[in-house]
Order: structure tokens, then sequence, then C-alpha cells
């Protein structure tokens, strides 16, 4: 019996690892970082026991109907139950469960803990995308606030925590191999502590449902090592210089004062005359924000990192980078030669055909005609063009 | 609204007219008895819930008046006594009922519904006093909560009325009298039950200060 | 109408023109045709037509199911566009909990409650009759919202604010939360009705420790209608009144707060997770004994485990929201007071296991469903324990290992269940047997389709698929043969041979009804009440009642120790029958047919009608309930003595309800 029982648990455990995918991005027993460590080291042990216990129960049943199947013998003894055998089946499942909850309780306070947060970053969902907002925080070259999306970078060995919120509806940060999960909730703050022991980039997704494009609201969080992440914040400090006159980004540049900049902010964009451009998105769409786009070429991904700004192959380059390399290939950006050019010109000249949204006229009566998304902008050709060209020089 | 009145409607004034005596049950209480209880558990839940919502939203009154500047606590106090005397007229109804008096039972039956009808009269003057103070329905999560607990509470005193008229107009064309004291006595039971549940808002709603 | 049972002698039910018109409509009197279903108030053909009708909605909710795992099928799916896949996944939730599973139970419930506990009808035969027909119409009202503009497209937990007016323009959520509230009046005076009837309604000796434990399980189910039910319809009136008439009760922007509709949905949500299972649970405790001719082991432990299961349920809530940010302090209560819950949950699978242990199994399909629930409910079980950990549910809330964990719950638990009683009650209530050979296949299609289908779903969830995603994209999926591309197809296949498992079923029920064999009197050898009289029963249930002294009465009155200790038949059912047949009661008056639960049930979709687009339409729903409320009341619930024909003189008849 007891070999029967360590052939099965070993047997189904087998089955059940070698039945998963290697390398799955959003893989919950991935652990890379202290929090999500915590939590692996709590549920492993719990699902064996499960395991264990459901192994027991089905080789019972299946022992009981082998063995008591109707061969013709009498009817049975009309036994009503042995109270004994009861109260101690009862207690043992009991006693189990009291240590998990001893372990759980920790853990649970545990992974509370904020006192010894060494960064902050505002994180603030809305339909369908990220936004990540750096305060000033002098000690990490953080002198003037950095507002970015799609992407979070974090400094790796480093305590962070995620202040949330939500400008809509009700959404869910989730990098599995950081932390579990913590609902964004509109009128409310709450707190999520992540960590990455190893520079890399880490996948996640939106995990509330949220609507049309819940499907389409990805993240992924990028750890630096140190000396990385400061060259990356200042990077996302470098002031703004407008592409050289008579280019083609130049022109670029126009089209986007004129189409884009109404809800989009480029920081430290002018107009001829000299007054900074600055972006309101608070009047065309619901939840009052549109990200902003300043240094959109250090980041990998657009659209709520549903797609992705490096083609295919410059993209396995820097996922399939090691740790010591991972920093230097992300810090790249986006160049020409890696720019994913067909999803982008395909977002630029429909934006709700690649993504679900809700622009659609008929359906805004209840917002006052204010968008959830990205609407059509019926831009030409040759302004898609030119808006390519300028974009790639937002470094 | 219609829903709650089509509940009660139907398990009150429906059943009980079976026409046919007591039935031996195992618990010694009638059918229609031990359902209007558990019916009244039910809506404990039922107000459980728009009170909680009440409590959470009460101090969210946004632009609109605060719970201090509208309430009119010496009005609301004497609706509310008449309200706790018709308790006492609904006893006296269901004891004569018990006597087979059908007289006194459709007097004091009477009298309680037009107790409970001047407590929903003020209501309807409160709410309009209310509504001229610019406490309207959607002004504030305060004023919304505020008017979907009374308001619920109103519907549940407006059905007890309507129950209290029927089942005058019932005994009235009964041949043996004193057949409906079962029915009187759960009327009863649900005017008791809608009388507590006034207190404890009145106390919550009224008394205690946000 | 008015009815004779003269048993035994004649079977024939006379009707009669009521004498004197009560209310503004004379009774119905027909006793055949649509009208004698339409009308009537008898628990039994009430049973049956919340069963066919929660199976036409089972049928609705698998095609919706269907058309998920299709677009599910391959990376980036073009069956069905967001939009549309959102309200498809809404629907067969709403669709399988609240007109599936949980019409299904008290379809069963309406049967064979009164049959168990020795009554003749229920205790409200008329609320009985309103009950069904408010779920059927809330039903329908529900689903009419597909040909009006789209169907809810909130998920089933249907959240703030998404669920709000801004977020979700189209009448889907309106149809939705009025229709649910319709239903909810229907599981309300289901409730009260039940209740009283198995508190009241008793034959002579029956305590409630002799109750069969199908009957105590409802018991709970109805305690735990009774008091969630109204906590749902809080919160679909302040959604209503959101919707329709301006109120602010989940919009941020006036300073509410969207957690108030979570903490209010899940105080009903997860009772509502009891309140699916244990009527299941209650069936195969009766079907395990029966087909292992022993007693359930542990009676009392069975009963005092559900009551407490019932208990706890309200206590727990909140683990549906360990990542809604409730504090350290709540979660940690909440995640200790999950793992409680699993404790009598236990009890019960460890119960089942001793009934079979040292039993003399007969593999009937009835017994193969019960088994599959015990070994498919055990998996569900302990994955719920594992997210009952609260840091770890953190990672696996909101993925596909939840689905896998309810669907191994509620299909494997819930829905293995309500088949096992198909096939153990089918000859009671139809008078024949479903095939058993068709229904082996019906149950190892379902048993490999089922876990095709929702075993990988704890690979793809615990791999970080999430749920509720219309599509999923190859990049997040993983690499090797057995990715999440794998798994998901595999899944896919599963549910198509879930669907011809299910389709066995009904081929089974046509088949069964053409020519199935004609069912003997106690085809299983069965132990409770309910078997104590015809197949399928008279109108009146039994002609005398009979008074009980055992547990497992009729096995008790079958079978008796010889001398040497060993349980040896002493009579066939065919003779306990012809006891009750010989000491029976003259005139039994039924409770008399009526249109009014039909007609106050047709004026709440009315009302709900003119909330959505027009209040006076509103009004006139209205005054349909009035005037249903109005005739109800001057009428009375069983036709008096003189309508009936031959009159009878009051002296010897048996007045039921």
């Amino acid at each position: 019996m007891r070999r029967m029982l360590t052939v099965g648990v070993g047997l189904s455990t087998s089955l059940v690892l070698a039945g998963c995918a290697t390398n799955a991005p959003q893989d919950t027993f991935q652990p890379k970082g202290p929090n999500a460590q915590m939590i692996d080291d709590l549920q492993k042990p719990v699902f064996a026991v499960a395991g264990i216990i459901g192994v027991i129960v089905t080789v019972a049943v299946l022992y009981a109907i082998y063995k008591f199947r109707d061969r013709g013998q009498p009817i049975p003894e009309q036994t009503h139950g042995k109270p004994a055998l009861e109260i101690t089946l009862t207690i043992i499942p009991a006693l189990i469960l009291t240590v998990v909850g001893v372990f759980t309780f920790r853990t649970v306070f545990d992974l509370a803990k904020t006192s010894d947060t060494e960064m902050i970053i505002n994180v603030t969902g809305q339909q369908w995308w990220w936004e990540y907002d750096y305060p000033v925080q002098n000690e990490y070259g953080i002198t003037q606030p950095i507002i970015t999306s799609g992407q979070l970078v974090i400094p790796v060995g480093t305590k962070v925590m995620l202040r949330q919120t939500s400008r809509d509806v009700i959404h869910s940060y989730w990098i599995p191999a950081l932390n579990g999960k913590r609902d964004a909730v509109p009128g409310r703050v709450h707190l999520n502590r992540i960590e990455a022991d190893e520079p890399g980039i880490y996948a996640g997704q939106c995990t509330e449902f949220c609507g049309l494009s819940h499907a389409n609201m990805r993240m992924e969080a990028v750890a630096l090592s140190k000396a990385d992440f400061a060259k990356w914040v200042a990077g996302q400090l470098k002031p703004y210089t407008p592409p050289a006159e008579n280019t083609l980004a130049k022109e670029g540049e126009a089209v986007f004062v004129n189409q884009c900049a109404r809800c989009h902010q480029v920081n430290g964009m002018k107009r001829a005359d000299g007054t900074a451009i600055i972006a309101a998105p608070d009047e065309s769409v619901v939840s009052g924000a549109a990200p902003n786009l300043s240094h959109l070429m250090s980041r990998n991904t657009f659209a709520g990192a549903m797609f992705d700004l490096l083609n295919t192959s410059c993209r396995k380059d820097v996922w399939d980078a090691d740790s010591e390399s991972f920093g230097a290939k992300y810090l790249q950006g986006v160049s020409e030669d890696c720019l994913n050019q067909s999803d982008l010109r395909g977002w630029l000249r429909n934006a709700p055909e690649m993504k679900p949204m809700y622009v659609n006229p008929e359906l805004l009566s209840s917002t006052g005609g204010k968008y959830r998304g990205m609407p059509y902008l019926g831009l030409t050709e040759s302004d898609i063009e030119k808006l390519v060209a300028y974009l790639l020089t937002l470094k | 609204m219609w829903f709650t009145l089509a509940e009660h409607a139907v398990i009150t004034a429906g059943e009980h007219d079976t026409g046919h005596g007591d039935h031996h049950t195992s618990t010694g209480l009638s059918n229609n008895k031990l359902g209007m209880w558990l019916f009244l558990g039910s809506e404990c839940l039922l107000f459980g819930g728009l009170i909680s919502t009440y409590m959470l939203y009460r101090g969210r009154v946004g632009e609109g008046p605060r719970p201090s500047q509208v309430f009119d606590i010496p009005f609301t106090s004497v609706s509310s006594f008449v309200l706790l005397m018709s308790s006492l007229t609904m006893v006296l109804a269901v004891s004569a009922a018990h006597k087979g008096d059908d007289r006194n039972t459709n007097l004091w039956v009477t009298i309680t519904a037009l107790l409970g009808a001047t407590f929903v009269g003020g209501q309807v003057y409160e709410f309009t006093a209310f509504y001229n103070e610019g406490m309207g329905f959607t002004t504030s999560l305060f004023s919304s909560s505020f008017y979907v607990l009374t308001g619920f509470h109103g519907v549940h005193v407006t059905v007890g009325i309507i129950m209290l008229m029927s089942i005058v107009g019932i005994m009235k064309r009964s041949k043996t009298p004193g057949s409906k004291a079962e029915t009187v006595e759960m009327i009863g039971l649900y005017w008791h039950f809608v009388d507590v549940v006034w207190i404890i808002i009145f106390t919550l709603i009224y008394l205690v200060p946000a | 109408m008015a009815i004779i049972e003269r048993p035994p002698s004649t079977e024939v039910a006379t009707p009669a023109t009521p004498s004197s018109s009560l209310g503004a409509l004379k009774r119905p009197v027909s006793t055949t045709g649509w009208k004698s279903w339409v009308f009537t108030v008898d628990h039994k053909k009430l049973g049956i037509m919340y069963s066919a009708t929660a199976l036409f909605f089972f049928i609705v909710g698998g095609l919706e199911a269907v058309l998920i795992r299709l677009q599910l099928a391959a990376p980036n799916g073009k069956v069905l566009n967001a939009d549309l896949y959102n309200q498809m996944f809404t629907m067969h939730a709403t669709t399988m909990v609240f007109l599936f599973v949980m019409p299904m139970a008290a379809g069963l419930a309406n049967y064979f409650i009164p049959l168990q506990i020795g009554a003749r009808d229920v205790a409200f035969p008329r609320i009985n009759a309103f009950g069904f027909w408010a779920f059927l119409f809330g039903g329908i009202f529900i689903n009419l919202s597909w040909f009006m503009g789209g169907a809810a497209d909130g998920g089933w937990f249907m959240y703030a604010p998404n669920s709000g007016p801004v977020f979700s323009p189209s009448h889907g959520i309106d149809f939705w939360t009025l229709g649910l509230q319709i239903t909810g009046i229907a599981s309300l005076t289901g409730a009260v009705n039940l209740i009283t009837t198995v508190l009241n309604m008793r034959a002579p000796g029956m305590k409630l420790m002799r109750m069969p434990i199908f009957t105590w399980m409802q018991l709970v189910v109805q305690f735990l209608l009774l008091f969630a039910v109204p906590v749902i319809t809080v919160a679909l009136f302040l959604l209503s009144f959101q919707r329709n008439f301006g109120a602010t009760f989940f919009d941020v922007a006036s300073g509410a707060d969207p957690l108030l509709w979570q903490h209010l949905f899940w105080i009903f949500g997860h009772p509502e997770v009891y309140i699916l299972i244990l009527p299941s649970f209650g069936v195969i405790s009766e079907v395990l004994p029966v087909f292992s001719r022993k007693p359930l082991f542990g009676y009392p432990f069975v009963v005092f485990s559900g009551a407490a299961i019932g208990f706890v349920g309200w206590g727990v809530w909140a683990h549906h929201m360990f990542a809604s940010g409730l504090g350290p302090v709540s979660v940690a209560v909440f995640s200790v007071a999950t793992m409680a819950i699993a404790v009598p949950t236990g009890v019960k699978v460890v119960n089942w296991t001793m009934t079979l242990w040292g039993g003399k199994l007969e593999f009937t399909v009835a017994m193969k469903f019960a088994i599959g629930l015990i070994v498919l409910f055990t998996i569900g079980g302990l994955s719920g324990v594992t997210h009952s950990v609260a840091p770890s549910d953190t990672q696996q809330t909101d993925t596909y290992y939840i689905v896998a964990h309810f669907h191994y719950v509620l299909f494997g638990g819930a829905i293995f269940g309500l088949f096992s009683g198909f096939y153990y009650w089918w000859p009671k209530v139809f008078g024949k047997l479903l095939n058993e050979k068709l229904g082996t296949w019906n149950f190892w299609l379902m048993v490999i389709g089922m876990n095709m289908t929702f075993g990988p779903m704890h690979i793809l969830g615990l791999q970080g698929q999430p749920r509720r995603m219309y599509v999923w994209t190859e990049q997040r999926a993983g690499e090797g043969f057995f990715n999440l591309g794998f798994w998901n197809t595999f899944a896919s296949i599963g549910s198509l041979i879930l669907t011809v498992g299910v389709l066995l079923f009904l081929i089974n029920i046509v088949i069964t009804a053409r020519n199935g064999k004609i069912a003997p009197l106690d085809p299983w050898n069965a132990r409770s009440l309910e078997w104590m009289t015809s197949n399928p029963p008279k109108e009146h249930n039994f002609d005398s009642i009979p008074t009980v002294s055992h547990l497992d009465e009729f096995f008790h009155r079958k079978y008796q120790e010889d001398a040497n200790g060993q349980m040896v038949q002493v009579k066939t059912a065919e003779q306990v029958l012809k006891e009750l047949e010989d000491n029976a009661d003259a005139h039994i008056h039924m409770p008399s047919p009526s249109y009014w639960p039909i007609i106050i049930a047709l004026g709440l979709p009315v009302i709900a009608f003119g909330m959505i687009y027009s209040i006076p339409i509103s009004i006139v729903g209205g005054v349909i309930v009035l005037f249903g409320v109005y005739g109800w009341a001057i009428e009375p619930s069983t036709a008096p003595d003189d309508d009936f024909d031959p009159p009878t003189t009051t002296k010897d008849v048996v007045h039921v309800g």
C-alpha cells in the first residue's frame, strides 16, 4: 500500500512537471524576487500535501470499488458508522490545516511589511494600460518626476513600493515572478512591494476583468543593475531635442502636434512661439489620461504592452539576454533597424481595429462623447511615414 | 419595490385562506406562521444590507446638504411615535381576533392602518421637504442611500396598510366569526417587524450623529 | 379544479366546475393537456417543469461554453470578438449558476422532499407554482438581452465600477440585474416554502434525525438561500438605481467605494457556492448507501457537517477578495476561516468512502456518477485548500487555476451529483428506466471530457494564464511541446468530448421516452420513503401516510435481521405498498389549480422591462401583479368541498395543503 502510494505520488508529480511548458513567462512557480520566493516557499509544501491527500483518497476509493464489488456476498451488516474513526479523521485534517494556517499567518504579515521600503513608484491603471510615475528621489538620481508606461523599470536588489490606484475601473497588477497580484482600485491607494534579484525582464498581465481589452492589458517589469538603472534615469531626464530642420522627422513633429499632442504629452516640446505644449487628455478620454510619449523609444512596447516596439529578432535578443548583458541591450532602446514597423504603422493607421476599444460614437452617449482608448485618426500614409520618423527620435 | 410588494402579498395575503381550519404540523406552528417567521428572517438581511450601505455612505454628502442640515428630529420623533402606537393597536386587534370579536378586530385593524398611513404621510411630507432643501435622490451618496433605506421601509409600511385594509374587506365576506384570527396574527407579526426595523433606522439615522 | 381521489380502487380524478366564481376568474379545471401543467400547483409537475427548464438552460449555457473554448483553442482566436466574448463568459456563468444548477436542484427538491418526508404536497402549493413561473420568466428575461442590443458583459460577479453605465453602455446589465431580481424572488419564496414543508409536514415518527439526507442537505440549502438572497437583492437594487435612476452608489467620482459591491456580492456569493453543491452531496448520500446495500456511514456526521458548512460558509466571503487590498489582518483571518471550512467538507468525503467500504457494490450509472463525484470533488476541494492559503492565492486568483478549481467542484461535484440523481430517480418520476448502457457511455465521456477540459486548466493557471481574456498570445505561452498553447487546444478538444457526453444523455432521454424499459416498483432496492409509492407516484403521493420508525424506513420494512444477525428480506416492495394501500384514506382533496401564480409571475418581467425602457410599461406590469394578488388572496388554496364531484361530507375528507 505504502509503495503504491509513493509510486503514485511520484508518478503524478513527474507527469504534471513533464506536462508543463518550459520558460512560461508568467509561471507562478518561478520566483525571481524575495516576495515571490516567500509565496513559493509557502505554496510548494501545501501543494505537495494536497497532492498526497488526493492520491490517498483516490486510491482508497479505487480499492473499495475493486474489493467490495458485488460478488454475490450477503447483504452487509447495517452499521451506521464508527464515531472514533470519524473523530480521528476529522482531527487529522484539522491538525494539518492548523499547521498550514500558522505558516500562512506568518507569511501574510511578512509580505505586508513596508517599513524597509527603499524606493517608491506610483502605478496607475486605466483602460487598458498602466502608467508609472516616479516621484523625485534624489538618491536614485530622480531629480524630476519621471512618467512612463508599458514597462516598469526598477533597480535590482531594491525594495520597491508600488503605490497603486486606478483612474476608471478596477485593475490588478501582477508580475508573477516578483509578487502576487494586488488590485488597483479607483479612489484607493493599495501598496504592493516588489523586488527583483537579477537583471532581466519579467512579464505580467492585468488580472482583474476590466472590460473590452482586458486581455490586451499587459505589463513588463524590467530590472536593471543599479548602475544601469542610473543610466536609464539619466536617459529619461534628458531634455527634449527637436528634430533637425528639413527632415522627415521634423514634418512628423508637426503632424504630432496637430494630431497627437492633444492627448499625448512629450515633455519639453514647444510651439514656434516658445510656449510649452501641454496635453489635455481629460478633455477627450474617460480616464483622463493617455500615455506620456517622452522617450518612447527607450521602451520596448506600446499600446498597453500589447505590441512590441522591437521586431521579433531584436525582441528575442533582449528577452534571451543573460543577466550580465541584459542591461546594456535594454538601454539601447529601439533603433530604426529594430523597430516593429508593421504594428506601429497599423496602430497609427487605425488603432481601434488593432485593439478593441470604446471609440464608436454610438456607444459614447453615456460618457459625453469621451473615448475609452485611442480613436481612428484618419491619418494619410504620408502622415504615418512622417510620424514614424518623428517617433524614432524620441529616444 | 414592486417586487417586494409582490412578495409580501403573495406570502402573507395568500396562503392563509385554506378555509379548513388547523392542520397537524410537526413543529406545532401553523405553516402560515412559520412561513411568515422565515420570511421576516430573510427581511432582516435585506434591511441589514440597506442599513450597512447607509452607514458606509452617510458622511459622503458631496456638494449636497449634511444630515444635520435637513433632519427635523422633533417631526420625525412624532411620526415615529405614531408608528409605535400602531403596534399597540395591532396587539389589540390580534387579541380581539382571537376572541372571535370581529367588530373590535375590524376597529383596531382600521385604526392601525390609519396610524400607519399617518406615518407614511409624514414620510412623504419629509421627503418633499428634503427635496425642496436641495436633497434630491441623486444629490449625494448620503441622499441616495437615505432615500433607498427609508423608501424601502416606507414601501413595507404601505404594503402592511394594504394588507390591513384587505383583511377588513375579507372579514366582511366571511361567514364564521373569528375565522381570520390567524391571518390577523400573521399581519400583526409583519407589522411589528416593520415597526422594530423603524426603531433601528430612526436611532441610526436620526439620533446617532454622523 | 376539483379532484377526488378514492384510492386505491378508483384512480379517476373527477373534475368539476366550480359552483361559484371566487375572485375575478373561475378556477381552471383541466386535468389533461397543457392547461393541467400551466395552472398546476402539484409539486411533482412543478418539479418536472423546473428540471426541464433547467435542462434547457444547461444546453444554452453549454453552447456558450463551447463557443468560449472554440475561441480559445488557438492563439488570437477569431470565433468571437472581445465584446461578444465578454458577454459569453458572463452569460455562461450566469446561466449555469442561476438558470441551471440552482433550479435543477430546486426541481429535485420540489419533487422529492414531500415524497421523502411522507407528505402529499408542499406547504404552499401556489407559492410553489409562482416560484417556478418567476424563475422561468426571469431566465427568459435575462436571455432576451441577446436580442436587444447585447447581453451583460461585466462577468457574473459584475464588479463595480465596470458595471456602471459609463463602462457598460448597452442594456445587457440592466436585463441581467432585473432578471436576477425576478429569479431571486423565486428562490426566496421557494426557500420559505420548502423550509416550512420540511419542518412542519413530516410523516408521523419522522424525527429530524430520521430524515433522508437529501432532504437534510436541501434544508440547509434553503436556509442559505433564505439569508443570502436578500443580500444580493440589495446589491442588485443599488446597481439598478445607479444604472436606471442616476444614483451613484458605485461611482468613485462621487465618493463611492467600489468594494461595497464586492462585499455585498460575496456575502451572497459564497453561501451561493454551497447552495450549488449541497443538493448534489444530498443526492449521492442517497445513492451510495442504496448501491452499497448499507446505511450512510456516520449519518449524524454528514448532517452536522452539512449544517457546519452552512454556518461557516457565511464567514469566508472575503477569500474571494485576497487581492482586493483588504489589509493583512482581514486577509489572515479569512484565510484561516476558509481552511476551517475544509474540515467538514473533508468529513463528507471520508463518510462517502467509508460507506463504500465493506459494502456490496452495484455499479449502476447512478452509482458511477456518485463515485465520480467523490474523486472529482476531492480534486476540486484540495485545489480549493491551496488557495485558501492567501499568499499563494494572490498568485492563483483570477487565473485558469481558479477556473479549474471551481469546475472540478461544480462540474465534477454539483453536476455529477445531479446526473447521479437523474439516473437514480428517473424511474420514480417517469416510470421508465433510463438506458444503462447508453448511460455508461454518457458517464465515461463526461468523465474523460471533463478531465480533459478542466484538468489542463490547473497547468494553464499555475503557468500564468489569467481568466476572462478573449485571446491569449503565444508570447506568454512558454516553450516546449506541452506549452500553454498545447493545453489550450487540448482543453478545447476535451470540451467537445464533454459535449458528446451530455448529448448522449439527451439521446438517452428520447430513447427511454420512446421505448424505455418499464420500471419495476423498486428498481434499485432503495431505502427511503419516496420509493414507497407507485412509479410515477399518484397525485396524492401516498394512499395513507406511513408512520416512520427508522432512518431508511423503506429498507427496514423490507429487510430484518434473522436469528444469526444476518439481514434477510422479509417483504417485497409490493407487499409494503399493499399495506399502505389497504389503509388508504377515503377522500383526499388536493390543493386546486390556479391561474394566479402564472399571472403574478408574468407581471414581474413586464415591470422590469418598463424600468429599462419606459416607466408606463412598469405600471402595466404592476397592475397585472396587483390583479393577480387580489385574485389569489380571495381564492382558497383548496377548492371548497361542495365544488367536488361527487360531493363528499366534510367528515371523511383529508385536506392537503
